[in-house]
C-alpha cells in the first residue's frame, strides 16, 4: 500500500466520519404538531407475524393522526436491550418485553410500565371481556399492566393416516385412552414412528397438560412446589415410563424439533399452538385437530400462553398508546386477528361470532381458552424455576433418573427460589 | 524490497517475541514524548468504551442492581453467593474441559496441518484456503447449520447414518454426547484459522537450520523435534494464547446449538452470565461471575507464558 | 523478510525404495486431507443447497445433498421481509468504514508500543490485552448507556466509533513491527525523520502483510457482529445484514429455507472478499513473522 493511496484512505475515512456524523438516520418519536408516532417493539417473528403487522396497518389506517411502527426484533435482542432502553428513556413506547408474562412483574417493581385504563369505551380496555386467567396474570396490585398480546392454547394435532393404520377410529378422548394411543402407535420401538412428539426445553411447554391430566401440578398458589405431592409423583411415573419404556417420544427434543418430527410425518400426535397448522400443512401432513383429552376426574384443561403487551412509563404519548391497546382488543380487530393467524380471540364475548365458528382451527383453539391454565401463573422467578427446577426434572426424569429423588431436589430448588416456608 | 531486510546478525538474534530489539532498550526510558500521542486514538476509545464500562460492570458486582430500579450496595455478597452456586462449578467445569479440548486438539492438528501444507503449490494453496474458509463464516451461521445438519429429522448426518444403516445418534440431546458435539463444531471452524497462524511461524524458521541438521544426517522427524518446534516456539504461544482468551469465553455457538442444554451439560460461563443477566434480570450477580472470568482468563494466560518461558516481557 | 525462506530446500532425489515410501506417505497424507476438506466444504454445500430446498423436500430427503426441485421462495422471503440493499449498504459502510479506521489507529499505536520506550508502556500494552478478556455481554449495558448520552444511539457514529480500534489487531501489528530491524529507524532518524515520517514512510510501507492480515480478520469480525448492531441501532433500516437476517430465526422455525437463504447471502460477500484476496491473505500472513 503505498503513501499515496494511504492517504486517499485516511481522506475517506474523515470525510466519511465528518459527512455520517453530520447525518444521522435515527427515528425517534419526534412529535409533530399534527401526528404522533409511536414505536413498539414485539418479538413475534414466527409465523403469526402478519397477524400483527396487520392489526398495526388497520390501525394506523382509521386513526390518521396516529403512526404506529413496530419493530420486530428476537426477544433475546429485546431481552438485553428494553430494561436499559426504557431506563434512559430512549425505548419504544409500547413493548412486548418477553414471550414470558412473569418478566412484566420485574418491569412493575422498576416502574417502568403503565398501568392500563381498563373499562368500557373506545378507548379503554375492556378488560372484563378478555380471557379471565389472562388478565389475572397480567394484574398486579389490582391494577392492569399488560394486555396478552395474544393467548394461545394447546390442542392435539394428530395424524390421521397413522390412526387409520393403526386401527383406532378417534383421537383420544380421555387420559386413558391417551396414554393407550400414544404406545399403540409408536411403531418399532420408534425407530419407524413415534406416538406422541414431547418437547421438553426451548418450547411452549407439554409436560404441564400431562401432569395436570393425571391430577398433579407445578407449583400450588401460595408458592410451594407440588412436585412431590402423590398424585404428581404418580402422573409424572406414568408418562416418564412411557417414554422410557415404550418410547413414544423421542427423549429432549426442543420444541422446534417436536414441530418438524410431527411435520416429517414421523410422529401420531402433537400437542401444539395454532401457529403450527400453516407448517403442518406446507409438509403435506393429513392431520386433523381435537381438543385435549379429559383428565382422570373428566374435567378439560389445557395449556395457555401468553405473551405481554405493555406501555412504557416514560412515553411521551400515553394517550394513545390506550388508545393502541383498546383498539388490539376490540371485537373486529381480534375477529380479523384470529382468522389470520389461527390463534383464539381475546374476548370470551364472541363465542357466537359466524366468522370464527366457519373457521374450524380457530373453533378448536377458542373452545378451550376456558380451560386453559396457564404455565407457573403470577410467579416471579418464573423463568428461573423454568430453567433450574422444571426443565432439568424433565430432562432427568425421562433418561433414567428416579421420579422420587428428581421430585424432591426440584422441589427443593423451587421452594428456596420461591421463598417457600 | 524486502531483501533488505535480511540484516547481517538477524539469524543470530534470538530475541524473544515479546521484547523489542536490542537498541532501542539502550535508549533513556522517558516519561512524556510527543510520539505518545499516536496512541491517543486508540485508547480514548478503548477507554471510553471497552474499559470504563468494564469498570462499570464491576462496580454493578457489588451491588444489587435491576436495571431501571433502586440499586444497593451488597459488599461482596454476590462473590460469596457465587462460590456457593453450582451451576457456577458446572458452568466453570464444562468451560475448561471445553477450553482445553478444544486448543489443544486446535494446536497440534492446525500444527500438522501447517507442516503438511507448507509448500507453496497450487494445491497447497487451495486446500489451505478451504480449511480457512469456516473461520470467516459467522458464528451464529456455524451453530445453525451444524443444528440442522444434526438435527434428527432434516439433517444431513441422520439422512446419511440412516442410509447405511447405522442407528441415529442423538448428538445434541444427549447429556453425554451433546458437549463433545459442540467441541467438535467449535474445533472445525477455528482449524484453519490455527493452522494459518502456526504457518506464519513456520515460514519464519530460517532455512539454514534445516539444510544444517539434514548435512548432519537429520530425519524429518528429527527435524520437526529439534529444529521445526524450538523455531515456532513464539507463533505456539501467540496462537495458544489467543485461542484460549477466546474459548475462554465461548457463547454464541453454545448458545444457538444448546443454549446450555441438556440439563446444563454443555452451559459454560458466558452462556451462565448471560442467563443471569438478561433472563433472570440480576446485573450485578452476572457482573461477578464475569469478573471471576476475568481473573481465570488473566490467570490461565499468565500461566501459559510462564509454560512458554517469557519472563521478560518488555 | 526475505522471500527466500519461501521456498522449500531443493530435494534430492530418491533411491526407488524411498520413492515408493514417499509415495505411499504422500498419499495417505492427500487421504487425510481429502477428508478434511469434504468435511470443512459438506455443511457449505447443505447451506447453500437447503436454501433452494423447501420444507417438504427438507423433511422426505434428509440424506440427500442437494434439492429435488429448486425453489426460490427462501430468497423471495429475505427479499421481501427485510430492506435487503439498505441492510446491505449498511453492512458495507459499519465494516469498511471501521476497518480502515482500525488499520490507522491500530497501527499507530502499535508503533508506539513496538518501538517507543516509555514508562508504563508494559502497563499500557497488557491493558489493551486485558480488554481482550471480557465477554461483550458484560459491558453492553453500560455501554448502551453512554451512546444514549452521548446521542449517538441509532446513528453511524455510534455504530463505527466504539469500534474503530481493535485489541487484536493492535497485538498483531505490534508483534509484526517488533521484528523490523531497528537499525532501520535509527538510519531514518540520522537524515532527521520525525516519528510519524518513520511510521508512515519506513514502517508502514514494509507491513503489508500484517496490514492485509488486520485488515481481512477486523473485516470480517465487524461484518459477521450480530450483537453491536442490534443492541445500538433501534430502527430496522439501521442494521447490518446479518444483524438484520436474525428476524428469521427463532424458538419455532417454520421455514428453513429463508434462514439459509440469509445465511448464504451474509456469507457471499465476504466469501467473495476472501477468495479475491486470499492471495495476499494467505502470503501475507505467512511472512507477517509472528515470531
Amino acid at each position: 500500500m503505498n503513501k499515496r493511496k494511504l492517504v486517499a484512505a485516511i481522506a475517506v475515512v474523515g470525510a466519511a466520519a465528518l459527512a455520517l456524523t453530520a447525518c444521522s438516520s435515527g427515528s425517534s418519536s419526534t412529535p409533530s404538531a399534527s401526528k404522533v408516532t409511536l414505536t413498539m417493539w414485539t418479538g413475534f417473528t414466527g409465523g403469526d407475524r402478519p397477524g400483527y403487522a396487520q392489526i398495526v396497518k388497520d390501525f394506523n389506517a382509521s386513526h390518521p393522526d396516529i403512526k404506529v411502527v413496530q419493530t420486530v426484533e428476537s426477544w433475546d435482542t429485546i431481552q438485553q436491550k428494553l430494561p436499559t432502553a426504557w431506563l434512559t428513556g430512549s425505548g419504544p413506547d409500547i413493548a412486548a418485553p418477553s414471550s414470558d408474562p412473569n418478566v412484566i412483574a420485574n418491569y412493575v417493581k422498576t416502574n417502568s410500565v403503565l398501568p392500563i385504563v381498563t373499562g368500557s369505551g373506545a378507548s379503554k380496555v375492556n378488560s372484563a371481556q378478555l380471557a379471565p386467567a389472562a388478565v389475572k396474570e397480567l394484574t398486579y396490585k389490582g391494577k392492569l399492566y399488560a394486555i396478552p398480546a395474544n393467548f394461545a392454547s394447546l390442542s392435539l394435532y394428530y395424524n390421521k393416516k397413522m390412526f387409520a393404520a393403526a386401527g383406532i377410529a378417534n383421537p383420544p378422548k380421555t387420559v386413558a385412552e391417551f396414554e393407550a394411543d400414544a404406545g399403540k402407535l409408536t411403531l418399532n420401538g420408534g425407530a419407524t414412528q413415534y406416538g406422541l412428539s414431547l418437547a421438553d426445553n426451548q418450547t411452549i411447554q407439554m409436560w404441564p397438560i400431562l401432569q395436570w391430566l393425571t391430577g398433579g401440578d407445578i407449583v400450588k398458589s401460595n408458592g410451594c412446589s407440588d412436585l412431590s405431592s402423590a398424585a404428581s409423583v404418580a402422573g409424572l411415573t406414568t408418562w416418564a415410563n412411557l417414554v422410557q419404556n415404550e418410547h413414544i417420544s423421542p427423549v429432549g427434543q426442543t420444541g422446534a424439533q417436536a414441530d418438524s418430527l410431527f411435520a416429517a410425518g414421523k410422529a401420531a400426535m402433537e400437542m401444539n399452538g395454532p401457529w403450527a397448522a400453516p407448517t403442518y400443512k406446507a409438509a403435506n401432513v393429513d392431520f386433523g385437530i381435537a381438543t385435549i383429552p379429559l383428565a382422570a376426574d373428566g374435567s378439560k384443561v389445557t395449556l395457555g400462553s401468553i405473551a405481554p403487551l405493555a406501555i412504557s412509563a416514560k412515553t411521551k404519548y400515553p394517550k394513545q398508546a390506550q388508545e393502541f391497546l383498546a383498539y388490539y382488543t376490540a371485537k373486529s380487530t381480534q375477529e380479523k386477528f384470529s382468522l389470520t393467524t389461527g390463534f383464539p380471540p381475546l374476548r370470551t364475548d364472541m363465542t357466537n361470532d359466524s366468522a370464527l365458528k366457519s373457521d374450524p382451527t380457530v373453533q378448536i383453539f377458542t373452545s378451550q381458552v376456558g380451560d386453559a391454565k396457564l404455565y407457573l401463573p403470577q410467579l416471579t422467578n418464573a423463568t428461573q424455576v423454568d430453567a433450574n427446577a422444571y426443565v432439568p426434572l424433565i430432562g432427568k426424569i425421562t433418561r433414567g433418573t428416579s421420579v422420587a429423588s428428581a421430585t424432591a431436589a426440584a422441589t427443593s430448588t423451587i421452594n428456596s427460589l420461591t421463598g417457600c416456608k | 524490497m524486502t531483501v533488505t531486510h535480511r540484516v547481517p546478525g538477524r539469524a543470530a538474534r534470538t530475541g524473544t517475541p515479546l521484547t523489542s530489539g536490542g537498541a532501542a532498550a539502550r535508549r533513556p526510558r522517558r516519561r512524556w514524548q510527543p510520539v505518545l500521542l499516536f496512541m491517543v486514538p486508540s485508547f480514548l476509545i478503548l477507554g471510553a468504551f471497552v474499559i470504563y464500562p468494564i469498570i462499570q460492570s464491576f462496580i454493578f458486582s457489588f451491588q444489587n442492581v435491576t436495571i431501571g430500579g433502586p440499586t444497593s450496595w451488597v459488599g461482596i455478597d454476590n462473590y460469596v453467593t457465587l462460590f456457593k452456586d453450582s451451576q457456577f462449578w458446572n458452568a466453570l467445569g464444562i468451560t475448561l474441559e471445553f477450553t482445553v479440548a478444544s486448543v489443544a486438539v486446535l494446536v497440534v492438528v492446525g500444527f500438522i496441518l501447517a507442516l503438511l501444507l507448507q509448500g507453496e503449490s497450487l494445491a497447497n494453496r487451495i486446500v489451505r484456503s478451504i480449511f480457512f474458509f469456516p473461520t470467516i463464516v459467522s458464528l451464529v451461521t456455524i451453530g445453525l447449520v451444524w443444528k440442522f445438519l444434526l438435527d434428527p429429522n432434516i439433517g444431513f448426518v441422520g439422512g446419511l447414518f440412516d442410509l447405511l444403516g447405522i442407528p441415529p445418534v442423538s448428538w445434541l440431546t444427549s447429556t453425554s454426547l451433546a458437549l463433545p458435539t459442540v467441541i467438535f463444531v467449535n474445533i472445525w471452524k477455528n482449524l484453519g484459522f490455527a493452522m494459518i497462524l502456526l504457518l506464519a511461524g513456520l515460514k519464519g524458521v530460517p532455512q539454514e537450520r534445516y539444510e544444517a541438521a539434514r548435512i548432519d544426517g537429520a530425519r524429518t522427524l528429527q527435524l520437526v523435534r529439534y529444529i521445526t518446534i524450538p523455531g515456532v516456539r513464539p507463533t505456539l504461544l501467540f496462537t495458544t494464547l489467543i485461542l484460549t482468551i477466546q474459548t475462554l469465553q465461548v457463547f454464541d455457538l453454545v448458545f444457538v446449538m444448546t443454549d446450555g442444554g441438556p440439563i446444563f451439560s454443555t452451559d459454560t460461563l458466558v452462556n451462565l452470565i448471560y442467563r443471569d443477566a438478561f433472563t433472570n434480570y440480576q446485573t450485578g450477580y452476572a457482573s461477578a461471575i464475569s469478573f471471576v472470568l476475568f481473573v481465570i482468563i488473566v490467570v490461565i494466560s499468565a500461566l501459559q507464558l510462564r509454560f512458554f518461558r517469557y519472563n521478560d516481557v518488555d | 523478510m526475505s522471500t527466500e525462506s519461501l521456498r522449500t530446500a531443493p530435494r534430492r532425489p530418491l533411491a526407488p525404495a524411498r520413492r515408493g515410501f514417499a509415495a505411499l506417505r504422500s498419499s495417505s497424507k492427500w487421504i487425510f486431507l481429502g477428508i478434511g476438506v469434504l468435511a470443512a466444504l459438506i455443511p457449505f454445500v447443505w447451506m447453500i443447497s437447503g436454501s433452494f430446498r423447501s420444507e417438504a423436500d427438507l423433511f422426505k430427503n434428509p440424506a440427500s445433498l442437494f434439492p429435488t426441485s429448486v425453489t426460490l421462495h427462501g430468497y423471495i422471503g429475505v427479499w421481501q421481509q427485510l430492506p435487503f440493499l439498505r441492510l446491505l449498504a449498511n453492512s458495507f459502510i459499519f465494516a469498511g468504514v471501521t476497518t480502515v479506521a482500525t488499520l490507522l489507529f491500530d497501527s499507530m499505536c502499535a508503533y508506539v508500543l513496538s518501538r517507543v520506550p516509555f514508562r508504563g508502556r508494559s502497563i499500557a500494552f497488557w491493558l489493551v490485552i486485558a480488554t481482550l478478556m471480557v465477554p461483550f455481554q458484560v459491558t453492553l449495558i453500560p455501554v448502551f448507556i453512554e451512546l444514549f448520552h452521548l446521542g449517538w444511539l441509532n446513528t453511524y457514529q455510534g455504530l463505527i466509533i466504539p469500534r474503530a480500534t481493535s485489541a487484536f489487531g493492535i497485538f498483531l501489528f505490534r508483534q509484526f513491527f517488533i521484528s523490523i530491524p531497528p537499525e532501520l529507524d535509527e538510519a531514518a532518524r540520522i537524515d532527521g525523520a520525525s516519528h510519524w515520517r518513520i511510521y508512515w514512510q519506513v514502517i508502514l510501507p514494509l507491513s503489508r502483510p500484517a496490514i492485509a492480515t488486520v485488515a481481512i480478520l477486523n473485516f470480517m469480525n465487524l461484518w459477521n457482529d450480530l450483537l453491536w448492531p442490534l443492541v445500538v441501532t433501534t430502527s430496522p433500516d439501521m442494521l447490518t445484514l446479518p444483524a438484520g437476517l436474525t428476524l428469521f430465526g427463532g424458538q419455532h422455525i417454520t421455514d428453513h429455507a429463508i434462514l439459509l437463504a440469509g445465511a448464504t447471502i451474509s456469507l457471499l460477500p465476504i466469501a467473495i472478499g476472501f477468495f479475491l484476496a486470499q492471495k495476499y491473505f494467505v502470503a501475507g500472513v505467512a511472512t507477517t513473522g509472528l515470531k
